[in-house]
Parts: C-alpha cells; sequence; structure tokens
C-alpha cells in the first residue's frame, strides 16, 4: 500500500482518536452503597445504571465506566482517587 | 453511636458517644499522617494513592507528578473538617452540613483503606491476617458509620 498522505492522516486520526478507559476495580474495602453512590454523584448516572455498574465491580472484579480522551480519563481516575475508589486508565483493547 | 439521620434543613444528625469521638478524632490524625507522609513504600499510601496506569510505570510517575499532591492536599482538607466536626459535637450530637457529608464519605474512606492494609484485608470474605479483634471491629464500626451515611442522604 503507498505510503500516501490520506493514509498518514489516517494514522495520525486514529492515534489521537483511539479511546481511553476509565476502570474500576473491585476492593474489599469500598461498600456497594458508597460505589454507587460515588457513581451517582460523580458522573451524574442513574439509580439502575449506577447500581448496574457497582454489581459490575463487584462481581466481574471491574468495570468501564467512562470512555474518551486520555485527559479527560485521567481527571475521571484522579477524582475516583479523591473517593478512594480503585481506578485506573487503559487505552480500549489494551 | 446511632444511624445518622437526615434533617429537614438536609442536614444529617447521629448521637455519638464521647469515646466515640476520642476514637474518630485519633484515626482521622493517623490517616491525615500516612497522607501527609505519602510514604510509596507503604502499601496503604499505594492504596489510598494508587498508579493510574496499571502496565506503566513511567506514565504512573507522570501522572503521580501532575496529581499526587493536589490529591494528599484534598485528603488533608477533608480531614481537618472531619476534626472540625467532631469539635462541634454538642450534647452528644454529630451534626453534619452537605459540605461536611462530603468530606465525611472520603475521609471515612481513606481511614477504611488504610486500616484494611494494617489488617491485612486483601478479598471481599477475608477477615485480616491480623489477629487484633479490637482493630477489626473498630473496622467493621467504621463501614456502618459510612454505610449510615449514605442511606440517610440517599432517604
Amino acid at each position: 500500500m503507498p505510503d500516501t498522505l490520506e493514509h498518514r492522516d489516517a494514522r495520525v486520526e486514529s492515534a489521537v482518536d483511539a479511546p481511553w478507559q476509565t476502570i474500576v476495580w473491585n476492593d474489599p474495602v469500598n461498600l456497594m452503597s458508597y460505589v454507587s453512590y460515588v457513581f451517582r454523584t460523580y458522573f451524574g448516572f442513574t439509580a439502575v445504571e449506577a447500581e448496574r455498574l457497582m454489581l459490575a465491580v463487584h462481581f466481574d472484579g471491574r468495570a468501564v465506566v467512562a470512555t474518551g480522551s486520555r485527559e479527560e480519563m485521567e481527571r475521571h481516575v484522579e477524582a475516583m482517587h479523591d473517593y478512594g475508589l480503585w481506578a485506573t486508565l487503559s487505552k480500549e483493547g489494551a | 453511636m446511632r444511624r445518622f439521620e437526615r434533617q429537614a434543613d438536609g442536614s444529617v444528625v447521629a448521637e455519638i458517644e464521647d469515646a466515640e469521638v476520642t476514637l474518630l478524632t485519633t484515626l482521622t490524625h493517623q490517616a491525615a499522617a500516612v497522607v501527609g507522609d505519602a510514604d510509596l513504600d507503604d502499601p496503604a499510601v499505594q492504596r489510598i494513592l494508587p498508579d493510574a496506569y496499571p502496565d506503566d510505570a513511567e506514565a504512573s510517575a507522570e501522572f503521580r507528578r501532575f496529581t499526587q499532591a493536589d490529591l494528599a492536599g484534598r485528603k488533608l482538607a477533608n480531614a481537618a473538617r472531619i476534626l472540625d466536626c467532631l469539635e462541634r459535637v454538642d450534647s452528644g450530637s454529630l451534626t453534619l452540613g452537605h459540605e461536611d457529608v462530603t468530606a465525611w464519605l472520603r475521609g471515612l474512606t481513606d481511614i477504611r483503606l488504610i486500616l484494611a492494609t494494617r489488617l491485612g484485608i486483601e478479598t471481599d470474605d477475608d477477615l485480616g491476617a491480623s489477629a487484633d479483634p479490637m482493630m477489626r471491629d473498630v473496622y467493621d464500626w467504621l463501614g456502618f458509620v459510612q454505610n449510615s451515611l449514605v442511606e440517610a442522604i440517599d432517604a
């Protein structure tokens, strides 16, 4: 495949746009009620969605709670650490 | 301590005994000292100020450089606010306004995370490798206090 300008653009764009994820991990300390509260309060999830994500964290060991730019996900991770939740960010699919 | 009850003005109130005020004051000071030292060799610090990038030590260190001082500062401010509220306890009554509740929920979480590390609690059903039943009771009691606070503001 010729290395045209068009192809280079597509590569740059996919590197910029590749979504990042904020992941919240299960821990034995945080109460289910508190994790739900954090998801509702910080992300503005409905009670039902917050409960679903909280249960995913609890039973699956982790849940993706947000997807977007790296900077955005770093802000979310810092906010989760503020609340005492164990959160990390990764590139989607990594 | 009894459960927190929500008042008409949005604040929450709980009855609290003198011994509980003393205990919470001590624990809050201890947690603030752990945050203040920010010794990354301390597993409790690794838990309250965790790595942001699970598989990238360099990016985690960079993230720390930009966020850790502010994050620790906010945790210390939460602790200071908890101590203020405890000093204001009047006739065994602890009253928390909206901003107080935010500081308490986060501050109690930090204290519980530190205690859990000291107790060796690593999994959901873990009773803790450390056989200090009194510390375990304190840990469970803090969970009761925190849960009661979440339920009171949800009410």
